[in-house]
């Protein structure tokens, strides 16, 4: 019954191999099309529509008011890319507007426009150093750390303002020029996006920093092993995620002369939708700076088109929704894993 | 090779709950060394690696590192020490380029990235190493042996002294074979040690400047190369003191009707191989470890896709998911517990219940009492210690956890039991007792696969034994027909001496 099969047999094993390899992912050109560009092709569409259903929507001043009613938004957005970069979540970006709009305009009166901001923009970026740090050499899990800091800053903005509203004298003509100046036609809050952006973008895609944020975030053993300072990546993730969120409280304060103790947790449910929307673009599936931005976008332009058409309020979100399921869901499918067991 | 050892262990023992796993070995490495290890399964070779690397640490003697006494406290403690060892899967960014992967943590340039810089860096160091393969591909979407030469790719960075090679061709053709090989000249060029551990001879024979064979928890010899052949490692590796298991399968059980029929089931990674398994038998499948038996586990447990086909008790079965594999009365007792058969923060009664939550429900609840009375009926049978079904399983040793993944399936009634390595990582105590459940599954009536890379286990507890080596069946006879050296040497050479 012994048999002796070897001269021919490793042969046979590496055609076998061989064979599995190259079918192991073949796709159509077609596919390929649609997992990159699939979901700008339906931020275009959408456009189009609008466009088409609206002689207002397609006009330079529509556009101006789609990006400035992003700003906020848009900046808390981005922040929080980092951290979902960085394989963690952060409920506390929302509180953390509120807190630094909070900041700025309790500490006007005292120190003057320019230290108040540095405050509070360094107020944030101890909130996420803390988050961070909990999540990391704490050893807990990003989601209960920032959920409860959230609480927190929440229970602390309540208790400092009482409840209540607080002003931007109109005298701080500086101050407010930062969230309603503009140069020709484009706000300056639009501007200060842009360029932020453009840092983000650069320190994303140039530097070691989104390198190894995302390495981290992708796999924290590899990145462990090749000599990479994790937990250093990983704060520093929050911290960027804070500070962005805090650069978004300040311009919030301007706009509105200012600051409101509640209403900041708006901007979370945004951002998670705008992040994985985002990771979508470019058929990344991970998150990235440029395509939570185009996320941020077209969450603000559906909103605008919706309007004009005259949709109501209701209806917008429900498209919303839809169209973040279906995006995520449709660059699921065209990744598809052979067994998928994760359910977060 | 310089004079003074790179790493020097002393008289290195490892105690665990009463048993020497090694009992003083002493060894060192040189730099710019392979060293080849090897040892049958229970000899110690995986209890000195991870003294090493930092999983565990020394119950005596002591480890140097170029001639300083170290502590080696935890794996990142022997990364920092230049220890290091290749962890199968953890290894790459899926997302990021195999340039990227490769140069991960030593990006040249000092605050900003140039991409270009990375991948033609990465290209120079494939090109040497003599892989051929695009460096701007998707990690993730490389095949199981392009990962594994983009992550000792990655090593050419780390700047280890020391790197741990645990059945490198595990999963590799033989021309990938041949570019690991490369690499490891590679390395040894950098001066750096390498530990080889394989179960494959002719690779040793080839790629080592010295093999060190380790049996029961010592070192039997070390061979220089030349001097390592067949029949002296056969020799060294038998320990004929040690008494044999007190388990044995005579083939009482043995009925004659046919349980489990495969007729040329073959996966990527496993050549066409067809066979049958009786009621009441036990047929070992052994083999160098990656060498196809586990495959062939996984296939039949609906796991790994496959061709071929399968039918149980006379009905041909589908095996296309691991739902199907169960109602074809098929139950797949997987290696690695603590991942794929237990859930470590239930109770052992919620563990052992789930195969039977069917028929201890009522009224389509399931109370804690019947559940209780069953998992304590399981444990008793299977002598669990402690005896408690409300302890959550991760507080249990690995002896009584792999008697509970057993434990979980054996009153669900399978017709078909594929035990996969069942006594990996459990205390020795507990060996016997585990041998003895899985011959009362045959005796039960049932057709039981054993696939095991312990020869020793397999000689204990088949019928029959088959053989795969690098995804082929090589060999298939009663057990009667082995004795352990033809055994061993049709597994180290995967070459069967004797006509069919």
């Amino acid at each position: 019954m012994t048999q002796v099969d070897h001269q021919t047999s490793p042969a046979v094993v590496q055609k076998v191999a061989k064979t599995a390899v190259s079918s192991g992912r073949k796709e159509s050109a077609a596919m390929r099309f649609l997992r990159r560009w699939g979901t700008i092709a339906v931020i275009v569409i959408a456009g189009l529509g609008f466009a088409l259903a609206s002689p207002y929507f397609a006009t330079v001043s529509n556009l101006n008011n789609v990006l400035f009613s992003m700003i906020v938004s848009a900046l808390v957005s981005m922040g929080l890319t980092w951290v979902v970069m960085a394989g963690s979540f952060d409920l506390s970006i929302g509180l953390t507007v509120t807190t630094s709009s909070i900041l700025v305009a309790f500490l006007m009166p005292v120190v003057g426009p320019w230290l108040a901001i540095v405050i509070a923009l360094a107020a944030a970026c101890v909130i996420g150093l803390v988050n961070g740090v909990l999540v990391t050499y704490g050893r807990l899990s990003g989601i209960v750390v920032t959920l409860g800091v959230m609480f927190v800053l929440d229970g602390i903005n309540v208790f400092i303002t009482g409840g209540y509203q607080v002003p931007i004298d109109y005298g701080e003509t500086a101050f407010l020029y930062l969230g309603q100046g503009k140069l020709g036609i484009i706000g300056v809050p639009v501007i200060i996006l842009l360029v932020i952006f453009a840092l983000a973008l650069i320190a994303a895609t140039r530097t070691r920093i989104g390198h190894y944020i995302a390495a981290v975030g992708d796999n924290p053993m590899a990145a462990f092993y090749s000599g990479i300072n994790v937990y250093r990546w990983v704060i520093l993730a929050f911290v960027l995620s804070a500070f962005m969120s805090g650069i978004a409280g300040v311009i919030v304060t301007s706009i509105s002369s200012s600051a409101q103790p509640v209403g900041g947790e708006g901007y979370l449910l945004e951002a998670f939708a705008a992040v994985f929307l985002g990771a979508t673009v470019l058929g990344k599936g991970k998150p990235h700076v440029l395509g939570t931005l185009v996320g941020v976008f077209f969450l603000y332009m559906v909103d605008s088109g919706m309007n004009m058409v005259g949709f109501p309020f209701a209806a917008r979100h429900i498209f919303q929704g839809l169209v973040l399921i279906v995006a995520v869901g449709a660059n699921a499918l065209l990744n598809r894993e052979e067994v998928h067991l994760k359910f977060i | 090779m310089s004079e003074a050892p790179l790493v020097e262990l002393r008289n290195l023992e490892k105690e665990f709950a009463g048993t020497k796993a090694l009992k003083g070995v002493s060894l060192s490495f040189a730099s710019g060394e392979v060293h080849g290890l090897l040892g049958e399964n229970g000899a110690g070779k995986s209890t000195l690696i991870n003294l090493m690397t930092g999983v565990y640490s020394p119950s005596a003697g002591e480890i140097l590192l170029d001639g300083v006494p170290v502590r080696i406290s935890s794996p990142p403690e022997a990364h920092r020490l230049g220890l290091g060892a290749v962890y199968q899967d953890a290894e790459l960014v899926s997302s990021f380029t195999v340039g990227q992967n490769i140069l991960l943590g030593n990006e040249p340039g000092r605050v900003s990235l140039n991409d270009r810089a990375i991948h033609e860096e990465a290209a120079r160091i494939l090109a040497e190493m003599g892989i051929d393969l695009d460096v701007r591909r998707l990690a993730g979407d490389l095949s199981a042996a392009e990962m594994q030469l983009v992550t000792l790719a990655t090593l050419f960075h780390r700047r280890y002294k020391l790197i741990v090679l645990d059945e490198p061709t595990a999963r590799l053709s033989a021309a990938e074979s041949e570019a690991l090989f490369r690499i490891i000249e590679g390395f040894k060029a950098q001066g750096i040690a390498i530990v080889y551990i394989s179960h494959r001879l002719r690779e040793v024979q080839e790629i080592c400047d010295r093999a060190t064979i380790l049996r029961g928890g010592l070192v039997s010899g070390t061979l220089n190369r030349g001097e390592v052949t067949e029949d002296r490692v056969t020799e060294l590796m038998v320990d004929r003191n040690r008494s044999e298991l007190a388990t044995f399968n005579n083939g009482e059980s043995v009925l004659p009707d046919v349980t489990l029929e495969v007729t040329a089931i073959s996966t990527a990674r496993l050549a066409p191989l067809s066979f049958k398994v009786h009621a009441g038998e036990v047929l070992g499948v052994t083999g160098p470890v990656g060498g196809g038996m586990e495959e062939l586990a996984r296939a039949l447990g609906g796991i790994t896709r496959h061709s071929g086909s399968a039918s149980v008790r006379g009905k041909t079965v589908a095996l296309a998911t691991p739902i199907q594999a169960r109602s074809a009365g098929i139950a797949l007792i997987p290696e690695d517990r603590r991942k794929q058969a237990l859930f470590p923060s239930l109770s052992v009664a919620e563990n052992i219940c789930l195969p039977v939550l069917n028929s201890l429900q009522r009224l389509l609840t399931v109370s804690p009492g019947p559940m209780r009375k069953y998992a304590d009926g399981v444990m008793e049978r299977l002598a669990v210690r402690p005896p408690n079904s409300s302890t959550q399983v991760r507080f249990f040793s690995g002896g009584n956890q792999q008697k509970l993944v057993i434990g979980k399936w054996m009153s669900a009634g399978a017709a078909v039991y594929i035990v996969v390595e069942p006594t990996n990582g459990v205390d020795v105590g507990a060996i016997k007792e585990i041998y003895d459940i899985i011959l009362g599954l045959a005796s039960g009536g049932a057709a039981v696969l054993l696939v095991s890379s312990s020869l020793r286990e397999t000689l204990a507890l088949a019928d029959r034994i088959m053989i795969i080596h690098d995804g082929v069946k090589v060999a298939e006879a009663p057990k009667k027909d082995w004795t352990y050296d033809e055994l061993l040497a049709v597994t180290l050479s995967g070459i069967s001496r004797r006509a069919a």
